[in-house]
């Protein structure tokens, strides 16, 4: 690892700051309604920061950060609800372009995506969205994809544009060109607002092998802790917003927060975030590590924060009562993002088999 | 002292010692010669001071100690964190008691019980009516516990009793370390749902204890009582309801394996429910090793006042999933059904830790007032003197 602690302080502490000037609840705001469906100022700061190179190889102009450094700053992005591809561009499609075998490749797409000059997209999954490789339509035969995907992050934005799709090796990952010939791409309407998705129709679309099957799979967890850290992020601040509102808010003579009915659901809620962050910390260190049961924490990791934060965003709005319910407040935007965070990559329920399938193969 | 160091020191002391194979003291040596040698080598209470028994050394490494004990299941280690009755008498106890009874309480020669809940006060333990009064002879003792977990071994009781009725309910309680055989104690067995008998009624009738065995100040019983709940609700959290009352031993059991023998591991709605009950115990795992690891740096950890309603979920969530695998067998009980009478105690037993040591309830009051800082509940008897209030009126 080429971060130390003080480095990492350092980069986390430049990190809150941005987002505490420039990615409040306001910015939120006006950058679900941009027309780029994502906040661009936010996204150049990161950039300038050197944040989109968090986890790029110092040997390729990156920071060198791993699984550690990649899901503290995502908790962090989690509690603003950050809007701005970096779970799209930086962890999945710059890890992809960083995993893969070409140096050549890694040369003409890196300096972009570490720059933040390009945003990266890659489509992952097929309609059903269930984020299983079978459920990978998209095929590749002598140098063309044909198939779809769907729910593809930022597909709409993407400068440099992926896509997995089956090849004789499995599923890998193939590179095209954002405005080539075959290619569609529709943009979706979304219930979360905060992550911009688009559905992507491949007809023969020259594309270019970029990786294979195997860095697919290690950037693919890497992505899982980054979102684990998102959520972990996003319960705890969602929570906080709730318990400020406890102190405050008065009725029948008395902050809200004394009632027990209050009390109880904020004391089982500290549970499930505090679950949450102990997840996500532990998957990303033992991915580092190479622990022998870094599989086990990844799939915990991915249910247990997807469980936590969607828990607590739906108890918070009715922790909040009505004032929750108007769009103006910022409930809503947890409870969407925490629903959209949840299917992501894969639901609770699949997440749960494979942990229970990591953990057979402890326990045999 | 350098971790390596250390490291290497129990490793030997354990080498020595301990049949890691067989996971008991070398032959020729008892478990009681085997504390004793802990104890010696100051790995029982590390962090404490030299004087009683210590080695003064920083709660990460005292944690080392602990996990080369874990390694290898030796018993002995770590007991400033877990033995309850040793850290509240270091705490609060005089001199002269810690001399009676801290190497007693560190090597299992001395069993403990808790004389707290009473008929009319069990959440509401600032409600106590048994009472000690001062005469020249140490406190005289009268009043009715119950719920007394192994009162019937212990040889000394954790007691707490009113020595003052007129001032409000906190205000007038006193923590005393009180020699169960002596003839005013009566100790009568309950017959609990789990069928065992561990719990008792305690009748407190002239029994006698020593001035020397006032914990903390008189009156100021309320304070060092937090300091033995909060010992009690660590080691609930880390699982200690699941063993058998009195006994060390972890008896968890893998779902996987019950499953796995039921032929029903690869029924997909099992899977999920099994996943998820594993789930809550890694996680409760994993919050408790991040909150050692904070306090290790010297912050508190708001965490670790989690572990025991956590814990109460684990417990109950386990049996209700043993009982799904077991299936129709889950109505069976008795010697002739092993696995149902296993899976049915543990159904049961799981309550000794929702309800013991404080109820789910009262914890989720405590985390959200203690931890959350949110507003205390309502007490309509705080301020009352506690003569005048209806635990005494009625
Ligand atoms: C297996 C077992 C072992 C035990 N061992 C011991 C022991 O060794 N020594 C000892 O002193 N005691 C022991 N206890 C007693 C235990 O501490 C008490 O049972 C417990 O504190 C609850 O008190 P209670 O039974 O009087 O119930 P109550 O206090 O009467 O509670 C009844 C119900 O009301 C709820 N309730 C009460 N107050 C509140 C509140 N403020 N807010 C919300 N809900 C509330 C409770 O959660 C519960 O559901 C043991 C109990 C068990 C089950």
């Amino acid at each position: 690892m080429s971060i130390s602690a003080d480095e990492l302080a350092a980069i986390r502490a430049s990190f809150q700051r941005l987002l505490a000037e420039r990615g409040t609840e306001a910015d939120v705001r006006r950058a679900i309604a941009s027309p780029e469906g994502y906040d661009a100022a936010l996204w150049r700061g990161i950039g300038d920061l050197g944040l989109a190179g968090l986890i790029a190889p110092v040997a390729d102009g990156g920071a060198g950060g791993g699984a550690v450094e990649l899901e503290l700053l995502m908790e962090d992005a989690g509690a603003a609800l950050l809007c701005a591809p970096f779970l799209s561009s930086v962890v999945i499609a710059g890890g992809l372009v960083a995993g893969g075998d070409d140096a050549e490749d890694r040369a003409r797409l890196l300096p972009r995506l570490i720059s933040g000059a390009a945003v990266g997209a890659v489509a992952l999954t097929g309609e059903a969205g269930l984020w299983t490789p079978q459920d990978i339509t998209v095929r590749a035969a002598e140098g063309r994809l044909t198939g779809v995907a769907s729910y593809v992050l930022f597909g709409a934005q993407a400068d440099v544009l992926l896509a997995a799709a089956w090849d004789a090796e499995g599923p890998a990952v193939y590179e095209v060109a954002a405005g080539a010939t075959g290619l569609t791409i529709t943009p979706l309407k979304t219930f979360d607002l905060t992550q911009p998705m688009a559905k992507i129709a491949f007809e023969g679309v020259e594309a270019r092998r970029i990786a294979g099957p195997e860095a697919l799979a290690r950037t693919l967890d890497l992505g899982r802790i980054a979102l684990a850290g998102e959520q972990a992020g996003a319960a705890r601040r969602i929570f906080e917003i709730t318990l400020d509102y406890l102190r405050t808010r008065v009725q029948f003579g008395r902050p809200i927060g004394g009632f027990q009915a209050m009390k109880h659901m904020a004391a089982d809620l500290l549970i499930e975030v505090e679950n949450a962050t102990s997840a996500a910390r532990h998957a990303a260190s033992a991915v580092a590590q190479g622990a022998p049961n870094a599989q086990v924490m990844v799939n915990l990791a991915a249910f247990a924060c997807a469980d936590a934060f969607s828990q607590t965003a739906a108890t918070a709005v009715q922790m909040h009562g009505g004032i929750a319910f108007t769009w103006d407040h910022p409930a809503h935007l947890y409870l969407r993002r925490a629903r959209a965070d949840a299917r992501l990559f894969g639901a609770s329920d699949l997440y749960r088999d494979r942990y229970l399938a990591a953990l057979e193969a402890v326990d045999a | 002292m350098r971790d390596e160091d250390l490291i290497a020191e129990v490793r030997a002391f354990l080498n020595t010692h301990w049949d890691a194979k067989k996971k008991r003291p070398k032959a020729g040596g008892g478990a009681k010669e085997f504390r004793h040698r802990v104890l010696e080598a100051g790995f029982a209470v590390p962090s404490w001071t030299a004087e009683w028994f210590g080695r003064n050394l920083a709660a990460d490494q005292a944690r080392l100690i602990e996990r080369e004990f874990a390694a290898v299941a030796a018993y002995g280690a770590g007991q400033d964190k877990t033995n309850l009755f040793a850290n509240t008498i270091l705490a609060a106890g005089t001199d002269a008691l810690k001399r009676e009874v801290l190497q007693g309480l560190l090597t299992s020669e001395i069993d403990s019980c808790l004389l707290y809940s009473e008929p009319g006060a069990g959440s509401d333990l600032a409600a106590v009516r048994t009472r000690a009064d001062r005469t020249a002879d140490g406190w005289v003792v009268q009043g009715q516990k119950v719920w007394t977990s192994g009162a019937r071994t212990a040889q000394y009781a954790l007691l707490l009793a009113r020595t003052d009725w007129d001032v409000p309910k906190h205000q007038g309680l006193s923590f005393f370390y009180m020699p169960m055989k002596q003839p005013g104690v009566d100790v009568r067995p309950l017959h609990q749902i789990t069928g065992d008998s561990h719990f008792n009624e305690v009748f407190l009738d002239g029994a006698v204890v020593p001035e020397a065995n006032l914990l903390g100040n008189e009156n100021g019983g309320w304070k060092v009582l937090q300091t033995a709940l909060a010992y009690e609700r660590l080691v609930m959290g880390e699982g200690a309801g699941e063993r058998r009352q009195g006994s060390g031993k972890d008896n968890r059991k893998s779902l996987i394996q019950m499953a796995r023998s039921a032929g029903r591991l690869g029924d997909p709605v099992l899977r999920q429910k099994i996943a998820q009950a594993l789930a809550y115990r890694q996680l409760n795992d994993l919050n408790l090793a991040r909150a050692k690891a904070e306090m290790a740096q010297g912050t508190a950890s708001p965490i670790m006042s989690l572990g025991k309603l956590a814990m109460s979920r684990i417990l109950h969530g386990d049996a209700a999933v043993m009982a799904d695998i077991l299936g129709a067998a889950s109505l069976l009980d008795g010697e002739e059904n092993p696995e149902s009478a296993d899976m049915n105690y543990r159904a049961l037993n799981a309550y000794m830790t929702s309800i013991g040591g404080g109820t789910d309830q009262i914890q989720r009051n405590i985390i959200a007032e203690r931890v959350l800082g949110l507003p205390r509940e309502i007490e309509v008897d705080r301020d009352l003197p506690f003569r005048d209030s209806r635990a005494v009126k009625g």
